[in-house]
C-alpha cells in the first residue's frame, strides 16, 4: 500500500505507538483504588489522568492524519555507538551493585572514554581519577552524601 | 527599601558572590561546549543547590542561565557549531565573519550585544515582574488554571517540527505528574505499588536524563564527526563605527527578545530566531547577511540574553515557566519548597532582590570575562567527546542518586535519557515534556479548586472574564498556523 505524500510512514508508526500506549494506561486508571463515598465530590483520582490521555490520543491521531507536523522522513539507524554507549551504561548499573559507584565511576569513565577512540590511556586515567575526586570530594565529603558501595565491600568489612 | 537592602547585603556575601562568579564561569564553559546547553547544566547542577539556601541556589542557577547563552556564541562562532541552541542564528554570520578572519570582532560585539541584551531585560524584569503579580494578586484557582493551559498551549511553538507533537510532548508531561497520590483522594495512581513513587516521579532525575543522557546517545550517534576550528587571536571590543551600525539591532532585538521572553514557553532560540529576520528586515545593509554580517550577530545575540530577563517575569510572578531553563530553574524552587507566583512578592522580597541583583552582577560578569578570557573559554569548548560526554555520564548519575540516595532514581534517568534520545529522532521535543512535567501539578490542582468552586459546572469557567481571554488567546494561538496556511492557499488559489 502506499501512502499520500503528506503522511509519513514514520509519524503514522509513531501514532500507532502512542495510541497503544494510551489504551494500556487507560486500562490502568481502572485498577487504581476505590475512593471512599465522603470522598467522592469533584473529580476522581482517575478523571484527570484520563482527560489527558483524550488529549494525547487526540494529537497522536492528528499525527496520523498528518496534520499540524512536517511529515518526517525514516530516521537513519541507530549508530553502533549508540547501541555501545547504551551497553556501557546497563554494565555501570550492574558493576554499581559489585564494586561501589566510585571505582564505577572510574573504570566506565577510562572504558567508555577508549571506546569513542581516545588512544592515551594515561591522560584518561589520569582524567577519570580527577573527575572522581572531585566528585567525590563534594558530594561526599562537603554535601556529606553516601553512595552505593557494592557487594564486594562487604566481603572485605 | 528594607528588603533592597536586605537583598544587596545578601548578595555581597563573599559566598554568594562566589557562587554569582561560579554560576557565571560555569555558564559561559558549558554554553560553550556543543551539546551541552545552559538547559543541560541547569538540570545536571540541581542536585548540587538542595543543600543551598534557595537565594543561594537562585543566584547560582540565574547566573548560569544568564552566562550560558553568550558562552554558546563562542563556539557558532569559531566552530559554526552553537554550544547552545539559542546561539543558532548567531552562528549565520558569526562564522562567516570567523572564515574572513573577524572572529574576534564577532566576539567582541556577541559579548556587548549580549550583556546589553541582558542588562535591559533585568531591568523590565524588575519593573514588570511585580506589576504582574500585583495584577495577579487577585487571581483565584480558575484564571491559574487557564493561565496554566495557556502556558502549556505555548509551547506548541517551541523546538522540534511540529506544533502537535509539541503539545503531544507537553500533555505527556503532565501525565507524568499524575504519578504518584492523587492530593484530594489519597488514591495511588500509576506506582505499581512502589514506594518510590508514591511521592510522584521526582523532577531532577526526569530533567538530567531528558537533557544529559539524551544528549549523551545523540553524541554517541554522530561518532566520528571532526569539526573544523578558526583560531582565534583576540577578542577586539566594536568600533564606534560598529556599534552606530549595530545600533539599531541591538535596541531592537533587545526589546522583541524581552517580549518574546515574557510570553509563556518561548525562551531564547525563538527570540534570536525572530530577532535574526527583524535585525535583516530593518537594516540598510540586507546583503551583508549569511555572509558576515556584523549586525547578523548583534540582533540574535541581544535577544537570546534579552529573553532570559524576560523569561524569569513569569517564572517568578506566575509560577508559569517562560523558557524551558526557567522552568528547570522553577523546579529548584519548588524542590526548595519555594512556589514562585505573586505571594512571593510580598512573602519573601529579599529573595526577589537577589535574583534581581545576581543576573545583573552575571551580565556584567560575562561582559568582562567574556571580553579578556574568550580565547580560554574557546580552548575549552574544544575538549574532546571522549573526555567530556562518559564525565557528563558520571555526573548525571551521581547527581541523580545524591538527592535521595535511591538506584531507582538512577533507572529513573537512563529511562528519561532513552525517552529522550527516541523523542528527538523521532522529532519530538523534550523540553515540551518538561514543561508539562513541571506545571502538570498545578494544571489538576487548579482545575479540582475550580470545579469544587463552580459546583462541578464547568461551564461557569466562562463566567469569569480574564479566564475568557485567556481561553480566547489559547485557541486562537493553537488555530493561528492552521488558518494562516488555509489562507495562503485560498490566495494562492485565487492568485
Amino acid at each position: 500500500m502506499t501512502l499520500p505524500a503528506w503522511r509519513s510512514r514514520t509519524d503514522l508508526l509513531v501514532a500507532v505507538v502512542i495510541l497503544v500506549f494510551c489504551v494500556l494506561v487507560y486500562g490502568l486508571t481502572y485498577r487504581f483504588d476505590a475512593v471512599p463515598a465522603a470522598l467522592m465530590d469533584g473529580l476522581g483520582a482517575e478523571l484527570f489522568p484520563r482527560l489527558i490521555l483524550g488529549v494525547v490520543a487526540l494529537m497522536a491521531v492528528l499525527i496520523a492524519l498528518g496534520v499540524g507536523i512536517t511529515p518526517m522522513a525514516a530516521p537513519p539507524p541507530v549508530h553502533p555507538m549508540v547501541w555501545m554507549t547504551g551497553g556501557a551504561m546497563l554494565a555501570f548499573m550492574a558493576a554499581v551493585e559489585v564494586i561501589g559507584l566510585w571505582p564505577t565511576a572510574f573504570l566506565f569513565t577510562l572504558g567508555l572514554g577508549r571506546l569513542w577512540g581516545e588512544r592515551d590511556l594515561v591522560k584518561l586515567g589520569l582524567s577519570a581519577a580527577a573527575l572522581c575526586t572531585v566528585l567525590y570530594l563534594l558530594f561526599v565529603r562537603f554535601l556529606g552524601g553516601t553512595f552505593p558501595k557494592g557487594l564486594l565491600a562487604s566481603f572485605w568489612s | 527599601m528594607d528588603a533592597f537592602l536586605a537583598g544587596m547585603g545578601t548578595l555581597l556575601d563573599p559566598y554568594m558572590l562566589f557562587l554569582v562568579f561560579a554560576g557565571t564561569v560555569l555558564g559561559i564553559v558549558v554554553g560553550a561546549l556543543p551539546g551541552i546547553s545552559g538547559s543541560t547544566t541547569t538540570a545536571l547542577l540541581l542536585p548540587l543547590t538542595i543543600a543551598m539556601t534557595p537565594a543561594a541556589a537562585i543566584a547560582f542557577l540565574g547566573s548560569i542561565y544568564c552566562a550560558a547563552n553568550f558562552g554558546g556564541s563562542i563556539t557558532a562562532i569559531l566552530i559554526n557549531t552553537p554550544g547552545d541552541p539559542s546561539a543558532s542564528a548567531t552562528a549565520f554570520d558569526g562564522y562567516p565573519m570567523a572564515v574572513r578572519g573577524e572572529a574576534g570582532k564577532a566576539l567582541g560585539i556577541s559579548a556587548v550585544a549580549s550583556a546589553i541584551g541582558g542588562i535591559f531585560s533585568v531591568f523590565v524584569l524588575i519593573v514588570a515582574a511585580p506589576l504582574l503579580a500585583r495584577m495577579a494578586y487577585q487571581f483565584g484557582p480558575p484564571e491559574y488554571f487557564a493561565l496554566a493551559v495557556f502556558g502549556l498551549s505555548m509551547v506548541a511553538a517551541i523546538g522540534g517540527d511540529s506544533p502537535v507533537k509539541n503539545l503531544l510532548a507537553a500533555a505527556l508531561g503532565v501525565l507524568l505528574a499524575t504519578v504518584g497520590l492523587d492530593l484530594t483522594t489519597g488514591v495511588e495512581r500509576f506506582t505499581f505499588g512502589a514506594y518510590a513513587l508514591s511521592d510522584g516521579i521526582e523532577f531532577i532525575p526526569v530533567l538530567v536524563g531528558l537533557f544529559a543522557i539524551s544528549e549523551l546517545l545523540e553524541q554517541a550517534a554522530q561518532h566520528g564527526t571532526v569539526q573544523s576550528y578558526i583560531k582565534l587571536k583576540k577578542v577586539e571590543l566594536p568600533t564606534l563605527a560598529d556599534f552606530r551600525k549595530c545600533a539599531k539591532a541591538i535596541s531592537l532585538s533587545s526589546v522583541i527578545g524581552t517580549f518574546i521572553g515574557v510570553l509563556p514557553a518561548l525562551g531564547a532560540t525563538t527570540a534570536a530566531l525572530i530577532c535574526y529576520n527583524e535585525t535583516r528586515r530593518w537594516s540598510k545593509h540586507k546583503e551583508e547577511f549569511g555572509k558576515g554580517s556584523i549586525e547578523g550577530v548583534a540582533g540574535p545575540e541581544a535577544a537570546n540574553n534579552a529573553a532570559v530577563g524576560g523569561a524569569m517575569v513569569p517564572t517568578l510572578a506566575l509560577g508559569i515557566p517562560g523558557s524551558t531553563t526557567s522552568a528547570i530553574i522553577l523546579a529548584g524552587l519548588i524542590i526548595q519548597g519555594i512556589r514562585p507566583g505573586p505571594h512571593l512578592f510580598t512573602e519573601q522580597p529579599i529573595l526577589l532582590y537577589v535574583v534581581f541583583g545576581s543576573m545583573l552582577a552575571a551580565n556584567l560578569l560575562y561582559l568582562v570575562m567574556g571580553l579578556g578570557m574568550a580565547k580560554l573559554f574557546a580552548r575549552i569548548a574544544l575538549i574532546p567527546p571522549a573526555y567530556l560526554w562518559p564525565a557528563v555520564f558520571v555526573l548525571s548519575v551521581v547527581g541523580s542518586y545524591a538527592p535521595n540516595q535511591s538506584m531507582f532514581d538512577v533507572w529513573v534517568m537512563l529511562a528519561a535519557g532513552v525517552v529522550g534520545f527516541l523523542f528527538r529522532r523521532h522529532g519530538f521535543s523534550p523540553a515540551p515534556l518538561i514543561m508539562g512535567l513541571v506545571l502538570g501539578k498545578m494544571v489538576e490542582e487548579t482545575l479540582k479548586q475550580s470545579l469544587l468552586i463552580f459546583d462541578q459546572n464547568w461551564l461557569m469557567f466562562m463566567t469569569r472574564p480574564v479566564v475568557v481571554v485567556l481561553f480566547a488567546i489559547t485557541v486562537a494561538g493553537l488555530a493561528a498556523p492552521g488558518l494562516m496556511r488555509l489562507w495562503r492557499m485560498w490566495r494562492a488559489s485565487a492568485a
